[in-house]
């Protein structure tokens, strides 16, 4: 261990300053590249001006995401077609049968590494909770487009944009790099008339096939902190997606006619901002996509950017610093909670909340709490539902009388909490919240 | 470890072709508002729920083939798309169901089939435009949900237009019918249904629109909710009626919405029959402008197995208004309840720490919820044995202010008037400050209550009150106040008497519209002529 340190303290820092020469050159590419854009959107003139213009330019194009990736071409697509890269136009217009005939993978076998040319790996700090699976993260971005940054929001991906995520159950959470069953890839794909879900199901190892009723799979195992667990797995219908991945409305007047907008949730920069390792170097997952070309807007001083605390099982909340904690528990809040229970604040669409906004529990990463308390639940009697142990959400010093810990803790139907995509009890996110709710100021529903 | 195959190989082909048809119509669909428009499903609706029965006014004549109609009288389209039309009785139709309902063309129907149904899942439909999801009837389409893994029953996201009738959901885990952020719901002739006797685990509400706009609901059944058979949330222009609210914990409940008619209606053994609440904390802080008339209250005596909100109910309640202003409650026939027939309060009766409130709920106060009630007129009702056995834990000490020191009957008419009190007493005119501007403007405040933001009783009839007959000759009323408003527990005092007790009128409150796909139901709207709304 000692010997190695010193050698790959080396290699650190060599790569830091790749990093920035790299920095400073795409960022003057990243502003001519979207000059361009614009003027080709405004003359109706599409994309095949930019080779044209850029090749004057001596130095080679740093963009290893997704140069020479291809992108959909406005034509009908079909899931039958043989492609090189990816499967763009099938993508943009088709449900296909097989998740292979979208060509996402070097090996369509293996949904876990070596996406196509356009594809790109991450992680997120804090992720939603899914019955203790490994997930794997791709995005997917068509040649030429670009992301465009946001500070609170899911960052502004552009039409063609596939996002893939692959749910494996490991045989045991200790090793998620070993043995471990592929369960079902879901896809979001950004088409013009915006995101549409599109869920696929692992039935074999040889492909996985569109499963639009969703699937619920009995008997499912994994082995954690030393205990086996046994429980049902579900995996979603294309429709259910919805109940997460969408903002509603706040209906105007008898006369406002807006509908659902869908949306991803993860990506978010604040949930983004951490280190990734790449085949070539370790870098921040926001830096590298800025440094290819593939994310515009970029603050130049990362550490302005919102960051959340990765959290693991692994963690002991007794030994880490209580603040670190209690962002955690809020990171952890929005992340599993936020894309329903929110409403207004940042998101860019006037008058729209999560879908459970309406219950009155908004607990964004963003929001204040001191503001306004009760939004995070806190004395906050239940508007629907409830139960007669647990007299509010949260009761600050009590988390064993805290609806909201209550309906984390169980597997009733009726109280679960989140809704959807776990079987399973997340027993570290509970002691996270547990620690929160007993560390939160005290409020006038504490017991004295 | 894995069973096999995502859905059965059979299935899976229809499915196939079923999800192509579904791809090939949504797509040619997009800008289709002629298939919206000029469908006969539309007609069909607004004949059903004409006076005039199942033709209406439209002329759409009622077609004879027991396959193309629903027992309420509702004709299928031609185009209608059908779902497992060869179904049999204990057939799980879920996945057919779903796929039927995935990104579902604008202005489809769906007809569920005719019989009793296993659903192991939420069935969620999202941003739909003008569907229709049907079945054969309320007593001919179920849908029992006894052992889905989902939460709520249906659940509709968003939508316009969204027309629910004809089938009745059974033993949801959660709620029975959610609606969420839609404008345009019509649910008519479809029940939610909790079998068996009233318990905390039965489901939570049963007709469930949200933050919705053009709500009507009528000729329903909502049966066995430990929470509220019918529920309206934060929504606005609202009609309910015609519908029968049977031995939930709370039969018909309109919850910080304005512009709501309830008329016409049946709540029976509920532990609450109809109830009007503005609750703090909420995205529509408060409602307001609501009226209760016409309807059948008897015997709300349930016990109250409810949680949350709801759980403050006491049992044997006809009608509660409680933290609300802009009520009237008149012409109605209140039997059998048996601790009383109408309660409005504030909220500090639920919560009595004044001090508190800025701090509690200083938010929400700004955005103008208020615990004060203002504005409520309660006249013309037929009140028949109130009173019996009265009970409850949030009123206890008034149960006991009547019964045990003065050897009343409890009223049959019950004001908890202690934020009346305060504001008159000039102790929460503080909270004026917490207003917001917009509040203010609407008329929140917490200043003395002048003549129009009374508590007002008149003209109501005691009709054969024999439990009250031997202290008063007309129809009971008491009034909780206090006179010292600066104790920190409030103590309060009570009286009662007969009608010189809230003895003045208000003006009338105006009607509710709906306006649902292009026509004006409601007093305003198809009910014009009806006896209900000349009231």
């Amino acid at each position: 261990m000692s010997n190695t340190l010193p050698a790959s303290n080396t290699v650190n820092i060599t790569m830091i300053e790749i990093t920035k020469t790299q920095k400073s050159r795409s960022l003057i590419l990243a502003g001519i590249t979207s000059l361009l854009l614009s003027a080709c959107g405004d003359s109706n003139t599409k994309s095949e001006e930019l080779p044209v213009i850029a090749e004057p330019e001596p130095t080679p194009i740093v963009n290893s995401i997704n140069n020479n990736a291809g992108g959909p071409d406005q034509s009908q697509g079909d899931c039958d077609a043989v492609t090189e890269g990816v499967n763009w136009n099938a993508l943009m217009t088709e449900t296909c049968r097989n998740l292979s005939d979208y060509n996402l993978f070097e090996d369509n076998m293996n949904p876990t590494e070596n996406p196509t040319n356009g594809g790109v790996a991450f992680n997120l700090a804090v992720p939603l909770f899914t019955d203790y699976a490994s997930k794997y993260r791709f995005a997917f971005i068509p040649e030429g487009k670009q992301i465009n940054y946001s500070e609170d929001e899911v960052l502004d991906f552009p039409v063609g944009t596939v996002l893939v995520k692959t749910f494996t159950m490991p045989a045991n959470t200790a090793d998620r790099d070993g043995e471990e069953l592929i369960i079902e890839t879901r896809l979001l794909i950004h088409r013009e008339s915006g995101w549409v879900a599109r869920p696929y199901y692992w039935a074999d190892t040889t492909d996985a096939k569109i499963a639009i009723t969703g699937k619920t799979i009995e008997g499912m195992t994994t082995t954690h902190k030393g205990e086996l667990k046994t429980f049902s797995y579900s995996v979603p219908k294309a429709s259910a997606c919805t109940s997460c991945h969408s903002v509603v409305p706040l209906i105007q007047g008898a006369d406002d006619m807006r509908q659902p907008i869908f949306k991803p949730i993860g990506p978010k920069a604040r949930n983004l901002n951490i280190d990734h390792v790449y085949k070539d170097n370790t870098a921040n997952q926001l830096q590298y996509l800025s440094d290819n070309q593939v994310l515009i807007g970029l603050p130049a001083d990362l550490s302005t950017i919102d960051k959340y605390s990765q959290f693991s099982d692994d963690d002991n909340l007794e030994t880490l610093p209580h603040e670190q904690v209690m962002d955690t528990a809020r990171a952890y809040l929005d992340i599993n909670c936020a894309h329903c229970h929110r409403s207004e604040l940042t998101i860019p669409e006037e008058n729209y909340a999560g879908p459970a906004g309406g219950s009155g529990l908004q607990m964004e990463y963003n929001r204040d709490y001191a503001e306004n308390p009760q939004r995070f639940g806190t004395c906050k009697i239940a508007v629907a539902g409830g139960h007669e142990d647990y007299p509010a959400d949260v009761i600050p010093g009590s988390p064993e009388s805290s609806y909201l810990l209550f309906r984390m803790n169980t597997n009733i139907q009726r109280h679960r909490m989140p809704e959807l995509g776990r079987s399973t009890i997340h027993q570290e996110g509970v002691a996270l919240i547990n620690y929160w709710i007993k560390h939160l100021p005290q409020a006038d529903c504490s017991k004295p | 470890m894995i069973s096999n195959g995502i859905i059965g190989k059979q299935h899976w082909k229809k499915s196939l072709i079923l999800s192509a048809i579904l791809a090939t119509l949504s797509l040619s669909g997009c800008g289709g508002d002629d298939g919206v428009n000029g469908t006969n499903g539309i007609d069909g609706i607004q004949g059903a729920t004409g006076t005039d029965g199942v033709d209406g006014d439209d002329g759409t004549s009622a077609t004879t083939d027991p396959a193309m109609i629903t027992s309420s009288g509702f004709a299928f389209p031609a185009d209608a798309i059908f779902v497992q039309p060869h179904a049999i009785d204990g057939d799980d139709i879920t996945d057919e169901l779903v796929l039927a309902l995935f990104e579902v063309p604008a202005g489809s129907t769906i007809v569920m089939p005719q019989g009793n149904f296993i659903v192991s899942e939420t069935i969620a439909i999202a941003a739909a435009d003008n569907i229709t999801l049907t079945g054969y009837g309320i007593n001919e389409t179920t849908l029992d949900f006894t052992n889905s893994t989902g939460d709520d029953g249906i659940r509709f996201e968003g939508g316009v237009g969204l027309s629910i009738r004809d089938f009745t959901v059974l033993e949801a885990n959660k709620n029975g019918i959610k609606v969420v952020s839609a404008n345009g719901v019509y649910i008519a002739y479809t029940g939610t249904v909790w079998n068996g006797p009233l318990e905390e685990d039965n489901g939570a509400y049963g007709l469930y629109p949200l933050q919705s706009q053009n709500i009507l609901i009528e000729h329903n059944y909502a049966y066995g909710s430990a929470d509220a058979g019918v529920y309206v949330g934060q929504s606005n222009n609202i009609v309910i009626r015609d519908n029968v609210a049977k031995n939930n914990v709370a039969g018909i409940e309109i919850e910080n919405s304005t512009m709501a008619d309830v008329y016409d209606n049946v709540a029976i053994g509920n532990t609450g029959g109809i109830l009007a609440f503005d609750l703090p904390g909420l995205i529509q802080a408060y409602g307001g402008n609501i009226r209760i008339f016409n309807n059948e209250v008897i015997a709300n005596n349930a016990e109250n197995v409810g949680s949350g909100a709801v759980g403050i109910v006491p049992p044997g309640t006809g009608a509660l208004i409680f933290s609300v202003s802009d009520v009237e409650i008149y012409n109605n026939n209140f039997t059998n309840n048996e601790t009383s027939s109408i309660e409005v309060a504030s909220y500090f009766l639920a919560n009595d720490d004044v001090n508190a409130y800025p701090t509690t709920y200083g938010a929400t106060m700004a955005n103008g919820w208020s615990p004060l009630t203002k504005n409520i007129y309660i006249h013309d009702n037929n009140i028949s044995r109130s009173g019996a056995n009265p009970r409850g834990d949030l009123i206890t000490d008034i149960v006991a202010g009547y019964t045990l020191m003065l050897g009343q009957t409890m009223p049959a008419i019950l004001y908890g008037g202690i934020g009346e009190s305060l504001a008159n007493s000039g102790f929460i005119g503080g909270f004026n400050a917490i207003v917001g501007a917009d509040a203010a403007a609407d008329g929140v405040n917490y200043n003395p209550y002048t003549t129009k933001d009374l508590v007002c009783a008149s003209g109501n009839i005691d009709s054969n009150s024999a439990a009250s007959a031997l202290e008063f000759a007309d129809v009971n009323i008491g009034v909780v106040f206090t006179t010292d408003p600066t104790t920190p527990v409030l103590e309060s005092d009570t009286v009662q008497a007969n009608t010189r007790l809230l003895n003045c009128t208000q003006p009338r409150l105006a009607p509710a519209v709906v306006t649902f796909r292009g026509k004006k139901y409601g007093c305003n709207g198809d009910d014009v002529a009806t006896l209900a709304c000349a009231l």
